[in-house]
């Protein structure tokens, strides 16, 4: 979990098996991202001016919830918004991504964290909720209920869920 | 002779949409607004239960660009926001 020592610096605390499962989500979670990796286009003047992005949302429903329409009902600015934005933010998030595997490599039992490395905690550990929940269709289930019911049994994705909420939680507390 | 651009349409603010989702924490929406919004904590979690109540809320207002820029900040965080013409 995360804490902060009385200095006020951000601490992690992380038992073995948690370093072990933090790696391999945050490895899929870099795969993910890093898979379809748009096609680089070969002319420079539109890899100068961004210009080389997809035109319509992910087909995988994990990175549509991850990059999302810009608009409801204008179909052709939603495409030109993706085409400018989205290889941009693909790279933010695989820099986060990547910085706190990094960390994990080179974790000890209790590490400090910079105010740039916990804010990368808080961005990926959101983005790895927000997979892990669409592929496990929290809120599809119980939509009356504020808070869907995860039961553990059911689903191992539940449990790594709830575990994600509540490192996540103990993070959002802190700042 | 100069002639006067058509102002309009220009006079119709856009606004950054966000909308409720099931998996994004209460507390971390607040902290989003909060953070890249510069609100005061009592006006984030107004907005945050908006969504969170109604399904969605209107988070900013302005230009068409800086709508764009609010929603592509808001996709960095995870929230899922949308822009459009503010009477539309």
């Amino acid at each position: 979990m995360f804490t902060r020592d009385d200095a006020g610096i951000l601490l992690l605390d992380l038992e073995s098996q948690e370093l072990e499962l933090l790696t391999q989500l945050y490895a899929q979670l870099h795969e993910l991202l890093a898979h379809d990796e748009m096609e680089v286009d070969a002319d420079p003047l539109i890899q100068l001016m961004n210009m080389n992005g997809p035109t319509s949302i992910p087909k995988d429903p994990a990175l549509a919830r991850l990059f999302p329409n810009a608009y409801l009902d204008d179909a052709e600015a939603a495409s030109d918004f993706r085409r400018f934005t989205e290889p941009d933010l693909r790279r933010k998030k695989l820099a986060c991504v990547r910085d706190v595997l990094a960390q994990l490599q080179t974790f000890e039992e209790v590490s400090s964290l910079d105010s740039n490395q916990g804010q990368n905690w808080l961005l990926s550990l959101n983005d790895l909720r927000l997979v892990l929940g669409t592929r496990i269709g929290v809120g599809e289930q119980d939509e009356e209920e504020d808070e869907p019911e995860l039961d553990p049994e059911r689903d191992p994705g539940y449990f790594l869920y709830d575990y994600l909420t509540y490192l996540q939680g103990t993070l959002i507390e802190l700042l | 002779m100069e002639v006067a651009e058509p102002v309009v349409l220009a006079d119709v603010p856009w606004v950054t949409i966000v909308w409720n989702d099931p998996i994004n924490l209460m507390t971390y929406v607040t902290y989003v607004f909060q953070t890249y919004f510069d609100y005061d904590e009592a006006k984030a979690q107004v907005l945050m239960l908006d969504v969170h109540h109604k399904g969605r809320a209107v988070v900013s207002s302005g230009s068409r660009e800086e709508m764009e820029r609010d929603v592509a900040a808001m996709h960095s965080y995870g929230l899922w926001a949308t822009t459009q013409r503010e009477d539309a």
